[in-house]
């Protein structure tokens, strides 16, 4: 499943190169014949299909509209892009998201391509443990990550720093949180398993025999792996890049808890500001729209650097795989892999666990300031908390669910060409992939929010807007399970005279179903946790926890704020483990089929 | 591992007068009500029993326990307490009004510019409350025609860290911000969050001119979003001076065993006047207007005291240990002034401190 995620939709390789014109008439004619029965099958079909322009055309379009309208009036006007990059704090916004975006993809590629290279290709001890923190890091959302790092690197308070002027004596600690820098390690800490997994999958399909090749002329392990097998999952790692990339420029939570005393503003943050009073939804859409250029002008490069090239190897064909022998370095590596862990999972977790359960987080581990209160008080005082709890999940398990079944229809209908233009739609499913979250809830505020829908603080808009979200990892998911089957199974079915209904119901669902249940974990997790675009979606009745997390610690009450992570964090896991159980796999570290 | 505290007593109490004589209460309860309460709490019982309130003017702790103390005296009506900043929960008011979808019942901000815009732009319901006659003089007719009344009062000073800073050498004055030995130990909120800290910066300026922040700026003060952060950052050990310290939370967490003191400035504590009003087209008219009287009232004022903010009823007194805003010399800029100078404000912060 993730090997696609750095194509957009399945035409990159296969649909578009093997239709010749020809075929692509014949197709054609088919469909006009088709479309004169209209069954109920192609109904149903276009009904998703209007849903998918509800969801992704429309909201798209109204942004890129309302940059170019006047606040009052609606006429056309570009004084929007005017105000919105006529300030150098805007613009210096810019060039900050750019560093960091930078900065975060390639801290990103050194940690995950060593530790995906370690766990695929070689004799590393405790494989099992290194997985496993990496799921941690994974499920870890990252302004709790933040959370973790401004406890342990504040520059006068922070564990690190405490621990630090302990040692040495000196008077000042020498790590800052509050920094381009602490940005950078805090999302790069939390954003690398998306590299990991995209690597260890495209590794766990290359087979040793070019290394044996190489190996046979003479080279020794590390230039076998710089020059071989490494350039053969670049597709991969690239992948990699331009996700962490555009996450980075992306996230909300982050920034505005390490930004802001760090004084300086992301693309992020500053849009935040264009909600302000007075609201200029206008200026934040016009503000916006380099998020989607660069993001757009990303893939095109990805499209350039990998186009021409061969990474046929990675075939999926089997191939003999044999561990690499590391030796004493295998011990190495595993200090490496625990270095990151340490760094993503193991601080910050101790420090959030030390703070949920005590008084005063700067009194330190003792007993004396062990207390349960900070859970006493927000399942208990706290009027807002539990809803909150129970919004979180309801809406996460509520969106894994639509966006399956939505882009299992779209896989379906892309995948055995019942509709022309097809690619179409599997673009827009992935298009939202490309969308900032703060992006796209500005695009459904604006669409949406208002009458006639009149959708605003109801529960309706932030699953829609979290659906929209997380589609591409669905679709990525559901197109990768269909690829998998033969039609000719349901073809079968057809042939006996059962209906396309019956065929769907009867052979593929049953045969996906296990690739489904690893798609709605992939999609309920991020949806658990997801800030960026709730934060401009919710009313006071539709809380999630990451906004209240948020509203929390504009206070910067850490205990509570830590206690309602642990229990964000706790509960994410208890879901995905039962779910993992379910399906008696692991959902996310390795490859599906 | 839980202390016995004062607040879970008093739940626990009441549960059990509930389970036991628990009919008796409530009709007493019932019955200390004035005939005008009695109809509202009733109507508000028919709207569902819902209210939802949006609140800058407290830490989370006193908007819950004033929520909670409101269900406690009307039973069967439930309030939702979202506390955030003044600028966002403003923000947030604005977007409803926008998508013309209001969800808020009660809107309590710290900036009173909020509540003349919303005034004057016809988004504020008109409802004298009959507790708005019993309110100390100081607090009464901010907006004589009847759309908002103040419901809180707070004071700003310079709070410490008393483990790091003693007592002789903590500023006495706000200029003594300026000394350079607080470099890098200055804890500020945010004027485009805060509320409080719009109307703290205003007045400095009124005082001081923008050089006093151009000044500040080169301590390079930590900048967090909410005033009460300021009060972590000194508990955490992050900062050794709040320079715009809240005296409720100050007090408060010092109570609590938190190593803090708290100085009332020679040259004026600053006085923030907050006010309340009713969303027009909210949902819960009936609510929000029992939860008016409700915040203007007798046991609302010994809530604010218990979390040592100022009392607005002349029957409750100040809390135990902490001055009152009659007893200091206080300083606070006007109607007028907030309402024009805050959105000044906000810019000139962002130009001098960058954020």
């Amino acid at each position: 499943m993730a090997r696609d995620v750095w194509r957009i939709g399945p035409h990159g390789q296969n649909s578009v190169t093997d239709d010749s014109l020809g075929a692509r008439a014949a197709n054609f004619a088919g469909v006009a014949a088709r479309l004169r029965r209209l069954d109920a099958t192609m109904l149903v079909l276009l009904v998703f299909i209007a849903v998918l322009a509800f969801l992704v055309l429309n909201p798209i379009l109204r942004l890129i509209v309302s940059s170019l309208q006047e606040t009052d009036t609606g006429r056309f006007t570009l004084d929007n892009y005017r105000a919105a990059y006529g300030s150098l704090r805007h613009l210096e916004a810019l060039a900050n998201s750019l560093e960091l975006g930078v900065g975060v993809s390639l801290l990103v590629t050194c940690f995950a391509v060593p530790i995906a290279w370690a766990v695929s290709r070689t004799d590393m001890p405790g494989k099992a443990f290194v997985r496993l923190t990496v799921f941690a890091a994974f499920v870890t959302p990252p302004y709790l990550g933040a959370i973790g790092w401004i406890l342990l690197a504040g520059p006068n308070s922070g564990w690190l720093n405490k621990v630090w002027m302990a040692l040495t004596g000196a008077t000042h600690g020498i790590f800052n949180v509050y920094s381009m820098t602490g940005l950078i390690l805090v999302i790069a800490v939390t954003s690398f398993p998306y590299t990991f997994v995209f690597t260890s999958s495209a590794l766990d399909l290359v087979s040793s025999e070019m290394e044996d090749a190489a190996n046979i002329l003479g080279a020794r392990t590390l230039r076998t792996t710089l020059r071989v097998t490494l350039p053969l999952v670049m597709p991969a790692i690239i992948g990699g890049i331009i996700i962490s990339f555009l996450e980075a420029i992306a996230l909300f939570g982050a920034p505005a808890l390490i930004a802001l005393p760090a004084r300086f503003n992301v693309v992020s943050t500053q849009l935040w500001q264009f909600f302000e009073y007075p609201v200029r939804v206008e200026e934040a859409a016009a503000f916006a729209m380099p998020l989607l250029v660069i993001t757009v002008l990303m893939f095109w490069l990805q499209r350039r650097i990998l186009g021409r090239r061969g990474y046929t190897s990675v075939t999926g064909k089997g191939g003999e795989r044999r561990m690499i022998a590391l030796g004493p370095w295998r011990w190495v590596m595993l200090a490496y892999a625990l270095v990151v862990g340490a760094l993503s999972v193991f601080l910050p977790m101790l420090v959030l666990f030390q703070a949920a359960f005590s008084k005063a987080w700067g009194r330190g581990f003792s007993f004396d300031n062990l207390t349960l209160h900070n859970f006493y008080y927000l399942l208990f005082e706290q009027t807002q908390a539990k809803q909150t709890i129970l919004n979180t999940f309801v809406y996460a398990a509520v969106t894994a669910f639509a966006a399956i079944s939505l882009s299992l229809a779209i896989a379906y209908v892309v995948n055995r060409k019942l509709v022309p233009w097809s690619n179409v739609l599997a673009f827009l499913c992935m298009a939202p992939f490309v969308i900032p979250g703060v992006v796209l809830a500005i695009g459904f505020y604006a669409a949406y929010a208002s009458p006639p829908l009149a959708l605003y603080g109801t529960a309706t808009i932030l699953i829609l807007g979290f659906t929209t979200r997380f589609l591409p990892i669905a679709y990525t998911s559901s197109a990768a399970g269909l690829r998998s089957i033969n039609p000719e199974m349901e073809e079968a079915v057809r042939i006996l005279g059962g209906s396309r209904f019956l065929a769907i119901r009867k052979v593929l669902i049953p045969l996906l179903k296990k690739s489904l249940a690893g798609a709605w974990i992939l999609v309920f997790i991020p949806a658990t946790r997801e800030l960026s675009s709730a934060i401009f979606l919710v009313g006071p009745h539709t809380r999630v926890i990451s906004v209240m997390l948020f509203d929390l610690s504009e206070e910067g009450n850490f205990e509570v704020l830590a206690a309602l992570g642990v229990i964000l964090l706790l509960a994410t896991v208890a879901i995905a483990v039962i779910g993992t159980k379910i399906i008696g796999r692991d959902f996310m570290l390795r490859r599906n089929s | 591992m839980f202390r016995i505290r004062r607040r879970n007593f008093i739940l626990g109490g009441s549960a059990l007068l509930v389970a036991g004589a628990g009919r008796k209460a409530l009709a007493q309860a019932a019955t200390s009500m004035t005939s005008h309460e009695k109809a509202l709490y009733e109507a508000a019982k028919k709207e569902n029993g819902q209210l939802t309130w949006y609140t800058a003017q407290s830490d989370d702790i006193t908007a819950q326990a004033l929520g909670r103390s409101f269900e406690s005296t009307y039973p069967g009506l439930k309030v939702d307490v979202l506390r955030t900043t003044a600028q966002v929960a403003y923000q947030r008011i604005t977007q409803e009004i926008k998508a013309s979808s209001i969800q808020c019942d009660v809107f309590s901000t710290t900036d009173i510019g909020h509540a003349v815009a919303l005034k004057a732009k016809g988004d504020f319901e008109k409802y004298v409350p009959d507790n708005s006659g019993k309110v100390l003089d100081v607090y009464k007719n901010y907006d004589p025609d009847g759309y908002y009344f103040v419901t809180s009062a707070g004071m700003i000073g310079i709070g410490y860290n008393t483990t790091k800073v003693k007592e002789a050498d903590a500023p006495k004055n706000w200029t003594d911000l300026l000394d350079p030995k607080w470099n890098n130990l200055i804890a500020l909120g945010h004027p485009a969050f805060s509320g409080y800290v719009g109307t703290w910066a205003l007045t400095m300026r009124n005082q001081y001119g923008w050089q006093f922040f151009e000044k500040l700026a080169k301590n390079n003060p930590r900048i967090g979003r909410s005033i009460n952060d300021t009060v972590t950052m000194l508990n955490a050990g992050e900062s050794e001076i709040a320079g715009s310290g809240p005296a409720g939370t100050l007090l408060e967490s010092a109570q609590k065993g938190n190593p803090l003191a708290m100085v009332y400035p020679t040259d004026g504590t600053v006085l923030i006047i907050a006010p309340s009003g009713i969303m027009k087209g909210c949902k819960h008219p009936s609510g929000a207007r029992l939860f008016m009287e409700f915040l203007m009232s007798e046991g609302a004022s010994r809530i604010w005291v218990e979390h040592f903010n100022e009392t607005i009823r002349p029957e409750v007194s100040a809390p135990k240990g902490a001055k009152s805003a009659k007893d200091v010399k206080t300083i606070h800029p006007t109607v007028e002034q907030i309402t024009k100078g805050i959105p000044e404000i906000i810019k000139q912060w962002r130009e001098t401190f960058g954020v």
